[in-house]
């Protein structure tokens, strides 16, 4: 047995091990631990008049600013005024907002329309993503070319306005055998998500809604709502420009890494020491400046510490989205950055001003330092370089490199090699109480290079018989079991499957989620040894593993 | 039958190219259920539904199958080309907010409305014929006439009746399995035009003649609808039951007494077991005891009342016999399972190939099971429904927050569900639970893995 915590009680009954041992828990989470199906549920019960008016709660970072004291009385202007969009925008007409079908889809526009999605940059592809304006403008299409697709988004705005105003409902999927077509209307935006891979709708319905957080975190609530105010037929592209990237990145990541699926945060593992040593060094360094809300860092879409103002915690899917922003910016790499962003879980109605660099040239961990000072840059920036003179000294780089290069030292580079469960080929887990995972295999920085490589020639659904499975793939296959655990209506506590190809449990208790593929054909006993040793294990690296304290300024 | 009044939001079938241009929206519209909705809410529900189909033809090659609405449920069917079935049910999109509020409100699996439109479009080909062979002009009132009573006697409750549809079959000892054989054959070659095409007993299939998917329907109009009026029948008139123990033509329902009586023999389209295709037949049924004999002839033949009456004279003792003798050993073998099976647990087999079903809750559609929770059976209907994740051989075990552990095994074209309650179980108590029952309710049947 790999198990040496002697205080744990070794059962072969996994219902018994629950109250002794939830590894990864502790009462100070870092992290806003919501769980995102429950807020689906909400989302998904309100009714059509509530969601019309998508108010934004009392703005955070007004209540930041005035506590600080210096609450220089500028709201926080867009860097665009809405004012110069009105001259730009008059040649735009003709309102797609017909509601009547026939009328929309007249034979030409038809034929044109069947005869663009049947070319090969649209047929086959097992994910689409269109968004529009509730005016049926099209803004965003994952394949092809919006301009082309206006006749598409014309009838999508139609279904979504006959449900609304002829029955006074409100339209959510339509399926056949094969596809799936979910709509979402947020705000001035539709979204829709026509799919043929096997996420179920709830999976993609928090897809469409972080596509729509990506879009406000690039332009704010506030700002999204009074465009369509003043113009309904507004182009929202010309304001987008390089969002697109943005949602284009975000989709590939949703659909590989399984945060998304848990609503959670893969931590750096690191020993318990370098991560302390890196949080007191930015602590020690920034407990200074007043404003600083949140300083982060973050390498390879993992978190290595999160320092935060009192009261204030962030919630995973900000940090999702600012992973993606890192990821997706180059720019990043070369030069320090002083760059606007909206976190929208945190408060969707402003900016934070970010400084945004990577802490030196031969580690690529990235720093973010978010304020409400809008003129910041300097102090931030020579922050930053005491912080990452501190790491130097302190030999933390040379730790977070061993942990993203997975040197072959680190008990959590091939975790099931190190516990010694062969018959375990793969693992997710999710401390409930912190919302962090840990996987078995994690996804590394080259491996996702690779991957948007190989998606880029494709998107598209090909049959190929696949010889040795990847971590994405048994990522794939936990999707069905994950939306069966967390289904509204009739949610399973545990699911074993055996099946030729392998044998999956899914297991969730109060204090985490767990997923493990076996051979196949295994036995109920074997598997019960063999996750009881696994969860012993991850306790016992618990703190490398995880974030356990959550450090404030 | 009160269900279908809370839950149907409406019931419609329609062909597009029935009224193509503007203003005739009306004429694609063949049936419309309930009647008291005005024209214009009908022509926006087939409004929206066109479109959406239209929709999803950008997509997929597939039909369109489902709608969901916040409120709403659409389930569609295309039996052929052009015609569509849609049934709509009442069904809050996030079923969270429903459960919190106290009642908890059943929703009906999807596939099980999609099993209500496939059985009811069968029906209506039994025994109507296939729709694009119906002239433009009879359609309406064929679709009324029949898709009326249909609807309005039915339910689609969550019962697992409804979850697997399937065909209980009577497993009868050898001697008297071969006496209904014997029968039949002495039958067929005495009056060369009829076919016998079913032996029921109760509600239990002993002889099939049909090919399996026409089996299914014939045996759902047989349970469902006709025999249940037939024992209410029995039950009530007094007079009748002298006439019952020599048996009589039950359908048409007034029997047959005269030539004209004849002519209300029901015309059906089915596909016997040796036909290549469908061909329209007479559909005869007779009735002893609680045996039920259905016979099929050709339209083509001329019938005469004498036939007929030879008929009544040489089944009726014959039947009278054996119903006697499978009843006898009905009870026999009632005794013995109530002594074998002292399990409370709760399972359900059923195998794809014959539609076979045997299931520990009362299989009968007159007496409900009120004995699974609705969150277990949708649990099965999900494992059914998705025959893939199991493959040719799999097992899955499911443990629901109430402490239920639903387990279903797959073995080629058999399955096998088992519901247990048991609060302080762990898989392996379960997996050997499970395995005990399969070995003492399905000996012989051979399931992997073990």
């Amino acid at each position: 047995m790999a198990s040496t915590s002697k205080n744990i009680p070794s059962t072969a009954n996994p219902e018994n091990v629950t109250d002794d041992i939830e590894p990864g828990a502790c009462t100070d989470s870092i992290l806003n631990p919501t769980d995102s199906f429950e807020e689906f549920a909400s989302e998904m019960s309100s009714s059509l008049e509530e969601r019309n008016t998508l108010a934004a709660k009392s703005s955070t970072i007004s209540e930041i600013q005035s506590e600080i004291g210096e609450s220089s009385k500028e709201t926080l202007r867009e860097t665009k005024s809405s004012d110069n969009l009105q001259s730009k925008d008059d040649s735009i007409s003709g309102s797609a907002s017909s509601s009547n079908l026939t009328e929309q889809n007249g034979e030409d526009t038809e034929c044109e329309r069947d005869e663009y999605l049947r070319s090969p940059e649209l047929v086959n592809k097992e994910k689409h993503v269109f968004i529009l304006s509730s005016a049926g403008k099209p803004i965003y299409s994952r394949y092809g070319n919006e301009d082309k697709l206006a006749g598409l988004c014309g009838v999508i705005q139609a279904l979504v306005s006959v449900v609304e105003e002829q029955n006074q409902d409100i339209l959510r999927s339509i399926s056949t055998k094969d596809c799936k077509a979910i709509f979402l209307v947020k705000g001035p935006l539709i979204l829709v998500a026509v799919s043929k891979s096997n996420e179920s709708e709830t999976q993609l319905v928090l897809q469409l809604t972080y596509a729509f957080n990506q879009i406000v975190s690039v332009l704010t609530l506030t700002q999204l709502n009074r465009i369509f105010e003043q113009r309904r037929n507004y182009d929202l592209r010309r304001l987008l420009s390089g969002a697109e990237r943005l949602i284009d990145h975000l989709l590939i990541f949703m659909e590989k890494d399984p945060a998304f699926l848990l609503g959670a945060v893969r931590c750096l593992p690191l020993p318990e020491k370098a991560r302390e040593n890196i949080t007191n060094a930015i602590t020690s360094t920034c407990s200074k400046i007043r404003d600083l809300v949140f300083a982060i860092l973050i390498a390879g879409n993992q978190l290595i510490t999160l320092v935060r103002m009192k009261k204030y915690t962030l919630h995973p899917s900000d940090i999702h989205l600012l992973f993606n922003l890192v990821r997706s910016s180059e720019s990043f790499k070369t030069a320090e950055s002083w760059t606007p962003i909206c976190l929208p879980k945190f408060d969707a109605t402003g900016f934070l001003h970010g400084h945004v660099s990577y802490i030196s040239e031969d580690c690529q961990a990235c720093l973010l330092l978010l304020t409400v000072q809008r003129d910041a840059f300097f102090p931030l920036s020579q922050a930053k370089h005491t912080i990452a003179e501190k790491l130097r000294r302190s030999n933390c780089l040379v730790a977070i490199n061993d942990a993203l290069n997975r040197n072959k030292e680190l008990p959590t580079t091939n975790p099931l090699k190190h516990i010694g469960i062969p018959e375990i080929r793969h693992f997710m887990y999710k401390c409930k109480s912190t919302a962090q995972l840990f996987t078995s295999d994690p996804i590394s920085l080259d491996r996702l290079q690779d991957y948007r490589l190989r998606h880029k020639e494709g998107g598209d659904i090909t049959e190929k018989k696949i010889e040795k499975l990847s971590d994405i793939d048994y990522v794939r296959n936990y999707r069905k079991f994950c939306s069966q655990i967390h289904c509204s209506s009739t949610p399973a506590k545990l699911i074993f499957r055996s099946n030729s190809e392998n044998t999956v449990l899914a297991w969730v208790t109060n204090g985490f989620e767990l997923y493990v593929t076996f051979d196949a054909l295994m036995e109920k006993d074997h598997a019960i040894r063999a996750v009881d040793r696994l969860l012993h294990w991850i306790k016992k690296e618990e703190e490398r593993i995880f974030i356990m304290h959550a450090p404030t300024f | 039958m009160i269900d279908i009044k809370n839950k149907v939001n409406s019931f419609f079938i329609f062909n597009s190219t029935f009224g193509p241009k503007e203003g005739d929206e009306l004429k694609r519209i063949l049936f419309y259920h309930p009647s008291q909705v005005t024209q214009d809410a009908r022509k926006i529900q087939v409004g929206l539904c066109e479109a959406v189909v239209k929709f999803m033809t950008t997509f997929s090659t597939e039909p369109c199958e489902a709608l969901q609405t916040q409120s709403k449920r659409y389930i569609f069917y295309q039996p052929e080309k052009d015609y569509w079935m849609v049934l709509v049910v009442r069904i809050p999109y996030a079923t969270k907010a429903a459960t919190t509020s106290n009642e908890k409100k059943e929703v009906i699996e999807p596939s099980v409305m999609q099993d209500f439109l496939m059985s009811a479009y069968k029906m209506f080909r039994m025994f109507i014929g296939p729709m694009k062979d119906i002239p433009t002009e009879d359609i309406y009132n064929n679709c009324e006439q029949f898709f009326t009573p249909y609807i309005m006697s039915r339910s689609i409750a969550n019962d697992i009746n409804n979850v697997i549809q399937g065909i209980s079959y009577l497993p009868l000892e050898k001697n008297s399995f071969f006496r209904v054989v014997c029968f039949i054959d002495l039958l067929e070659i005495n009056y060369p035009d009829f076919k016998c095409v079913s032996f029921v007993y109760n509600d239990k299939l002993i002889w099939n003649g049909l090919t399996t998917d026409d089996m299914l329907t014939l045996y759902q109009y047989l349970v469902q609808t006709l025999l249940p009026k037939q024992v209410e029948k029995e039950i009530q008139g007094g007079a009748v039951t002298a006439a019952q123990r020599h048996g009589r033509f039950i359908s048409p329902p007034e029997g047959i007494r005269n030539a004209d009586d004849l002519q209300k023999l029901h015309k059906v389209y089915l596909m016997r077991e040796e036909d290549t295709e469908t061909k329209q037949y007479y559909l005869v049924i007779y009735r002893t005891l609680s045996a039920t004999v259905c016979f099929t002839v050709d339209v083509t033949t001329n019938l005469s009342i004498d036939t007929f009456r030879s008929l009544d004279a040489f089944i009726g003792p014959q039947l009278s016999t054996i119903a006697s003798s499978i009843s006898e050993q009905c009870a026999l073998h009632a005794l013995q399972s109530t002594q074998l099976s002292n399990t409370d647990h709760s399972f359900i087999y059923f195998n794809r190939l014959n539609l076979a079903y045997k299931t520990s809750a009362p299989s009968s559609s007159l007496t409900p099971s009120t004995a699974i929770k609705p969150e277990v059976l949708s649990i099965i209907a999900g494992i059914h429904s998705d025959r893939k994740s199991l493959g040719n051989y799999g097992e899955i075990i499911i443990k629901t927050p109430d402490e239920y552990w639903v387990t279903g095994k797959s073995s080629n074209d058999r399955e096998f569900y088992v519901i247990i309650q048991e609060k302080n179980a762990n898989l392996k108590d379960i997996a050997d639970e499970v395995r005990r029952i399969c070995e003492d309710q399905m000996k012989g049947i051979f399931f992997y893995p073990m």
